[in-house]
Order: structure tokens, then sequence, then C-alpha cells
């Protein structure tokens, strides 16, 4: 079977009924997506297949054989931050960050398609997504300014360099 | 619990409807796998050890075609499909899980869902049964196309279901209990739709699958007002404790939704 | 000090939006095994036959440990406090809750560790099963321990005490008797990693730890304890937490990993499921809390007598800390001059219950702030101003003779009423934290004023007013 994992081509050797989650994770060493439950009630496993997000705990290898995956690992890395990951990090939406991924691909796709901008489109759209840790508001400004393009992912890209006091690096606005 | 085994099963990817049909043969010893949303949980975690898995995503089973004024509706039609279809299916399949579930859940596998140890599931047969749908299987004798609530309660295991069909009502609503948060699991719900044979209507979350109230319907029929028809609805069904809610409460709240469903269809 | 005050960004934050945050689940070592538990399908029981020899046979099994494998098998999380413990790692001839770990299994895969399961040879004969701990306390009540239905270890009793002042007194001399009771249920704590941990066996005989646990050097402890093996043989690599919002502090597979990891001498990793999450996996206790004031009529509490049971579960943990976290908290933010209270840690075949965010305070807190506005209603007062008027003042001491230097009680009341706009009568206010003197300090409240300057008054038997 085959599929293409954040661009690059990957022939595998699971058997067909291997769970994607499980041919990520455990055959291709690919992290992000999470094991929640196992049951597709958490969202922590979403990934896209073919842009479509979906329930990688859910998906049989077989059908997505030849299937183009994307996992957060194919949205941006430190340095170069696809915009709703710098707005996840700027707007605090991440505590623990077990839900992240799943939560990530999710509104990547939806934003991808138009949507996203009101508060009521994110949570229809990542209705099947748990996190218990942030309460959801956070996350759901990390949308819609993602959505609405206001983001400032240059001053929230991992810096390389020296680190010391005076390069503490203070987020614009006042406390969250 | 079976046995979890250790040795992958044959898997069979269907490519045509004949394909899917011949393959199936008279079920014995076929596990299908339609979207996967109910199947790979048991598989995943070992509940499950089927020999042979007989894959249907590519075997041409999906769409919605109206011909004559009949809807069809192939058994590999995805959920999200039918959110904008007639009421009172839309609703119930708006109200199923998440986006991403109903992306990948199908009409077949809804149909066939084996009856929740939990929590209830198979939210589309109610509608189905409310709309007077016809389902169409194969299994052993053969092909037969028989009322959904037929095939439910004859058990629809060993039957691999081709697609459902009905005429649009005139009229279609529903009510349901659940908890009120996105993404909740229905407790129970009352759809009913207005057809050319009069008022049918249908419970889910009541019993190990969905059910006609032909006792509701049976006292509209003689004149009994909506409160009254209502309370013969626990006649029809055989609600049980589960993780969502008591059989006790699902009788308190099954006449209250039915008398609402009548009110909407006026 | 530019960082106060400011917006800073979490320091794990890029981490977690680029999917490199590493939780135990994403760490990879060659070889690994996978750990499957076989866990009591019933409520009580005993075990009257178990034989893991089929298990063992199973090709792809590597090792099976049961409470035989375990050096200390009944150790207790509060033992290094010189609490005493009463829960095995692993199920030792009976079971007292369903889900409760009997033997464990590492193999190659978690099908085969589940075939295993099935294969291990094991018989049981069911127990009466106690699920309300008011009747676990019924003369005749199915027996959980043969100590007896309730924790025993609270000093010289057995139960949590904390008295002061007359009680007796303060109901004679009270208008009105308010009595309430409060039952906040258990909760799960449902962070979405499920418990898990990595044990790697070194080759110089040491182990390493990949832990959840949202404390290292507890279950560090925990783990030398059960395995009787010096704390420098054993290295735990803590990290991110996929939430535990007090759920993994209980140490839950570490240990049992470790047996594992020992025998087999290879790798081994267990990682709940779901399900496993919920069934036996620790929640937030359930309590049970009878609260009887005597109030005047003008809105003074004169005296509280309190009843808690709190319901530990099949085994201990951490309840007794809870419970005295609770006991310390019984009269609020507010200023009881006589108090009674009473809290006992009851046993019932359910699983046992832990840590959860506020552990211990937040029951006591629902029933103390539920029960004042139940007074206000029978009083006909204001609840708000029924809480200002009995709120800590500098001096106040509490039930546990803590002297109060900085109350916040009326500050932060008075903010939250302008906040919403709630009115209040001039009087209220007006009111301020200080040391009540003359007209302002009523005369119930007289006898349990700190004289000024003191600290804290240590506690001695013969400083009690009441027993």
């Amino acid at each position: 079977m085959r599929l293409t994992v954040n661009g690059t081509p990957r022939e595998l050797v699971s058997p067909p009924l291997t769970s994607l989650l499980a041919v990520l994770r455990e055959e291709l060493g690919v992290t992000s997506p999470k094991a929640g439950c196992q049951q597709g009630g958490c969202g922590a496993c979403t990934v896209l297949i073919d842009g479509e997000p979906r329930r990688a705990c859910l998906t049989p290898l077989a059908a997505v054989d030849g299937a183009a995956i994307t996992t957060v690992e194919g949205l941006g890395d430190p340095t170069n931050l696809s915009p709703v990951q710098a707005a996840f990090d700027e707007h605090y939406a991440a505590q623990c960050g077990f839900c992240t991924s799943g939560f990530l691909m999710a509104s990547h796709a939806l934003i991808e398609r138009g949507g996203g901008t009101s508060r009521e489109d994110v949570i229809e759209a990542l209705s099947g997504h748990v996190c218990r840790c942030t309460g959801y508001v956070k996350i759901v400004e990390a949308v819609n300014a993602a959505a609405n393009g206001d983001v400032h992912a240059e001053e929230t890209q991992a810096d390389m360099g020296p680190q010391g006091e005076e390069n503490i690096s203070l987020i614009p606005g006042s406390p969250a | 619990m079976a046995l979890a085994s250790t040795e992958a099963p044959e898997v069979v990817a269907a490519t045509s409807i004949d394909d899917a049909v011949s393959a199936f043969g008279d079920g014995e010893g076929v596990t299908v796998l339609a979207g996967g949303t109910i199947l790979m949980v048991d598989l995943v975690h070992g509940r499950l050890a089927p020999e042979r898995v007989l894959m249907l995503d590519k075997a041409q089973m999906a769409g919605v075609r109206t011909e004559g004024g009949r809807i069809t509706i192939g058994a590999m039609t995805r959920v999200a499909e039918l959110e904008d279809s007639v009421e009172p299916l839309a609703t119930v399949a708006r109200g199923v899980a998440d986006p991403e579930i109903r992306a990948q859940a199908t009409v077949g596998g809804n149909l066939c869902a084996t009856p929740g140890a939990e929590s209830p599931r198979g939210d589309l047969q109610a509608a189905f049964i409310a709309l007077g749908a016809q389902v169409r299987s194969v299994g052993p004798g053969g092909e037969r196309t028989e009322p959904v609530e037929d095939l439910l309660a004859a058990g629809p295991e060993g039957r691999l279901v081709l697609d459902v069909s009905f005429e649009p009502p005139q009229a279609g609503a529903s009510a349901e209990v659940r908890r009120p948060h996105a993404h909740a699991y229905t407790i129970l719900s009352v759809c009913g739709a207005i057809g050319v044979a009069g008022t049918r209507l249908a419970a889910s979350g009541a019993g190990p699958r969905s059910v006609r109230l032909t006792s509701v319907e049976e006292a509209l029929a003689s004149g009994a007002d909506a409160a009254a028809a209502a309370a013969r609805a626990l006649d029809d069904v055989s609600p049980a404790d589960d993780a969502l809610a008591s059989a006790w409460y699902r009788e308190q709240t099954l006449p209250v939704l039915v008398t609402r469903v009548l009110n909407d269809l006026g | 000090m530019k960082a106060v005050g400011a917006r800073l960004p979490r320091y794990d934050g890029i981490a977690h939006v680029t999917g490199r945050t590493q939780y135990v689940d994403d760490v990879r070592v060659p070889g690994q095994l996978w750990v499957k538990a076989l866990r009591s399908p019933h409520h009580h029981a005993a075990i009257t036959h178990i034989d893991t020899a089929p298990a063992e046979a199973l090709p792809g099994v590597h090792a099976v440990v049961t409470c035989a494998d375990v050096p200390h098998n009944v150790y207790g999380h509060l033992e290094a406090l010189g609490v005493p413990a009463d829960e095995p790692l692993l199920a030792d001839g009976q079971v007292r809750y369903k889900g409760q770990p009997i033997a464990a299994v590492a193999a190659d895969s978690e099908a085969i560790a589940l075939a295993a399961l099935e294969a291990i040879d094991i018989r049981y004969e069911e127990r009466p099963a106690v699920f309300d701990i008011r009747q676990g306390l019924d003369p005749g009540a199915p027996e959980i321990h043969h100590w007896g239905p309730v924790y025993p270890h609270f000093g010289p009793h057995n139960h949590r005490r904390v008295r002061k002042g007359d009680v007796e007194a303060a109901f004679d001399a009270a208008d009105t008797i308010v009595e309430g009771v409060y039952r906040p249920q258990a909760i799960e704590h449902c962070p979405l990693e499920t418990q898990v941990s990595l044990v790697v066996p070194e080759a110089n005989g040491r182990l390493t730890i990949y832990s959840c646990t949202q404390a290292m050097y507890f279950s560090l402890g925990v783990v030398s304890a059960h395995l009787e093996w010096p704390l420098n043989k054993i290295k735990f690599v803590g990290g991110t937490v996929g939430g535990g919002f007090g759920g993994k502090v209980d140490t839950a597979t570490e240990t049992v990993c470790a047996l594992l990891a020992i025998k087999s001498q290879k790798p081994v990793k267990w990682r709940f499921t779901r399900e496993e999450e919920f069934l036996a996996s620790s929640t937030r206790a359930p309590w049970h809390v009878e609260i009887k004031d005597a109030v005047s009529k003008e809105g003074w509490i004169l005296g509280r007598r309190t009843l808690t049971l709190h319901d530990s579960g099949a085994y201990s943990r951490f309840s007794p800390y809870g419970l005295t976290k609770h006991a310390f908290h019984h009269t609020g933010a507010y200023t009881i001059p006589a108090v009674s209270f009473d809290g006992f840690v009851v046993y019932s075949n359910r699983v046992p219950t832990t840590a959860m965010r506020g552990f211990g305070v937040t029951s006591v807190s629902l029933a103390v702030e539920t029960h004042l506005n139940r007074v206000a209603q029978v009083l006909g007062l204001d609840p708000l101003e029924l809480r200002l008027k009995n709120a800590n003042r500098i001096g106040d001491t509490t039930g546990n003779r803590v002297v109060m230097h900085d109350p916040s009680t009326v500050a932060v009341t008075l903010a939250a009423a302008e906040r919403v706009g709630y009115e209040l009568g001039d009087e209220y206010r007006d009111m301020t934290s200080e040391r009540r003197t003359g007209e302002l300090l009523p005369e119930h409240l007289a006898g349990q004023q700190a004289p000024e300057g003191e600290h804290l008054i240590v506690h001695s038997a013969t400083t009690n007013g009441g027993h």
C-alpha cells in the first residue's frame, strides 16, 4: 500500500486494516496525531486525507491506499509557521498540547475552504474535537484570527539566535 | 470478548455493486466494512476477529438520485450528504456526531448498526422508518426489498444493504433529547412524516434499534388527539437503562417528543 | 522585571503547534513490547484460582506478572508521611473494585497481549458489594477491609476531627437551626492523554522510566518502594503531561511496567485505552456533607456541626489527605466560633478516588456556599450581606485556630458585587476586613479573636472548649 505523507511518497508494510493512526505513528514515526480515545470521539487523531479532515483512528489503511495525507508536520515548522499555527501560539490556544494537532488540521481545512471567520462556524466545524485544558475560548479566537488574516507570524516563530534576558520576546498587548 | 486474533483477516475490496454482492454471497463469515466508524473501533480494541472483510468504499454504492418522484440513496452514501435532504432526514443527519464522522459514516452502516452497548446508535433508522422507506438488500434467499422497520425487526445481520428509497413526504419533523452541547449522543428521538399513506412515526433510542410507533399511528387514525396518541407510544418501545439515561427517563420523555413532532407536522 | 505584567509566549507553544512536543507515547525505543492488564470484572470477589502459565506460553508473550512478582506489593502513596497502606499493586487473593488490575502481560503487539489475557486461567467467587457509603456504615454492611468500613488512622481517632468552642451552647442560643445535605459526585479527569509509561531496562541494570506523572519524584519513590530498589537505580524521564488535573499522581502504570521490563529485559509500554481510563483510572471522589448551623435571626452563624463522608473507593490512596484539607476549610471564608467537624474516609467497592483540582476543598466550598444561601433564604436575608456579616476579619481565628492576618473575603465580595451591579445596603458597602472592636464586634465572636499581634495559636487538648 502507498501513501504520500506531507508530500513524501511512502511504501507501507502494515496490514490493510491497520488504522491510519497506527500506520503514521508506529510504522512511519509521524507522531503528531495522537491516540486520545481510538473511538473517533475526541479528534486528537485528525489528519487531512486528500485535504479533508478525518479521524485517522477510524480509517483503515486499505481505504486510503494512494491518498495524500497531511499532518501538522506538513503545515509548518518552528521557523516557518503556517498562519493557523502562529495564531494558536499567539492566542494561547494550547496548554498541554495533546489535542492541538487534531484541532490544527481541522482548523486549517476549515480556513482553506473559506470558513472560520465567526465563532459559530468554528464551533460547528470543530465540534468533534475535545480539549480538557483550555475551555475552547482561546482556540476559537485563534481560528477566527487565522481565518481573518489577523496573525503576527513573524513575531511568533522560534528565534534560533542566542537567548539572554534582554532577548525575552514579549507579545504586544496586555496580559491574556 | 472474542479471542483477540493475531492473524490478519483477508480483505476483499469490491469494485462494483455486482462484485460486492458476489463477494458477500450468503454473508457467512463475511464482515462488511462500510465507513468504518463503528467497525474500526471493535477491530482496534480486539473485540472482533473477522476472517474475511468486505470493503465497500470503491464498490460504487454511493449517491443520491431522484427518479420518478422517488429518492434512492446508495448504502455507501456518507451521512454528510443527507444534511440537505428532506425532513426529518436532514435534521437527523446533521445531528449525527460531528462533521468529520459524518463525512466518513455511511447510510448503510447506520442502518445496520449493531445496538450500542452504552448508548443508542443508528439515528437515521427512525427517519427512514417515518419516511416509509424501503430497503433493498441481498443475502440468504437472494435480493429482497422491504420496509426498513421489517429489516430491523428481523435483524439486518447477514444482509448486505444496497440502497434505501422513499417518496418525499408532504411534511416531516423530528424532536430529540440530548445533552446540551455539541457532538452529543442522541438519548432519544422521534421522527414523523406525513405521506400518501398518512402519518408515520418512529422512535430511536428507546430500544436496541429504532421502531415504528404503530400504536400512536393507530390512535391517530381512530381520531385521538396528539396528546392521547402520544401516550400510546409506550406500547411500542422497550427502553433500557444505559450510560446516557434510564429507561424511566426515556418513558417520561417519549410521549413529549411524540407530541412535539405531531404538533410540528400540523 | 520586564516579564511581570507582560504577555510572554509559552516556552512550549511552538513545539505544541508544530507537533514536536514529545509525550510518553511518542518516545520510540527499538524492540518495545506492549502491555495489557487483566482487570477484575467484578466489583468485589475472592480470586479462587489463577494460573498465568497458559498466557506465558503464547508465542510473542515475553513476561507475565502477578502479585507474586512484586517485592513489596502493598505500598501506600502516603507511607512516606507515615500513613499505613492498604492497596496492593496487583490484586492478591481478592478484588475490591471492577477494573482492579490482577495480572499484566508484555507482548510483541497489543493483539497478542490481549490474547494472553484471555489465556489466563482465573476463577472468582463474587461477594456482595457496597456502592453507597451511607450504607457502608450500617452494621452488617458487606466487609471490604477487615479493619472496618472506614480508614482508621487519624491519630487516636478513626476520623478527622475539628473542635472549637461550645457547639451545644451555640445551638441552645440559636434562634433558628438550618440543616442541609450536599453530595457532589465523582468526576472523571478525562485528560486527552491516557495513563501511559514506557520503561527501558538499561544494560547496567538500571531502569529508565518515561512517565506521564504529574509528580516525578513522588512516583520515583513509589516505584522504588514497590521494587525495593534504591532510588539511584531508577531514572525517571518526565516531560509534557497531556493533561493530568490531579489524576496523574497515582503512579498508575510505572511500577507494573518496571516489573515487566525487569522480567522480560525488554522495553515495555503500557498505554491505557480510553475505556480503561474511564473504567479503572481514579476519579475525583463523591462526597456526602451534612451541615447544621446555629443561626441568630440577625444572620450571625453562632455554631456549626458538620459531618462529612468521603467515598474513597476500594482503597484509601490520598483520601485521608483530601479529607484533612476539606476539614481545614469547613467554615469557608467566614468566622464561626463554635465548630464540631467529623469527617470519615469510607470505603466502597468503587474505583479508588484521588486528587483533582482543589482536592478536598471544592467539595466543602460547594457545601458551605450552598448552605449559606439556604441560611439566607430561611432567614429572609440577602445572601451577600449574610456573607459580609460573617466574613473573616483580621484577628479572627479559624476552627483550626489559625489566626487571620489578611483575609480577603470582604474585599472580594464587595468588588464582585460592584462589578455586577449588585445593590448592597450602606452598612455592608462600608465594611472592611479591619479587626472588629467595640460595637462592631458581636458578642459571639468576642472570645475567638486572637490577642493583638498573635500569629498562631498552637493547638493543645486543653485549649479545647469542647470535644
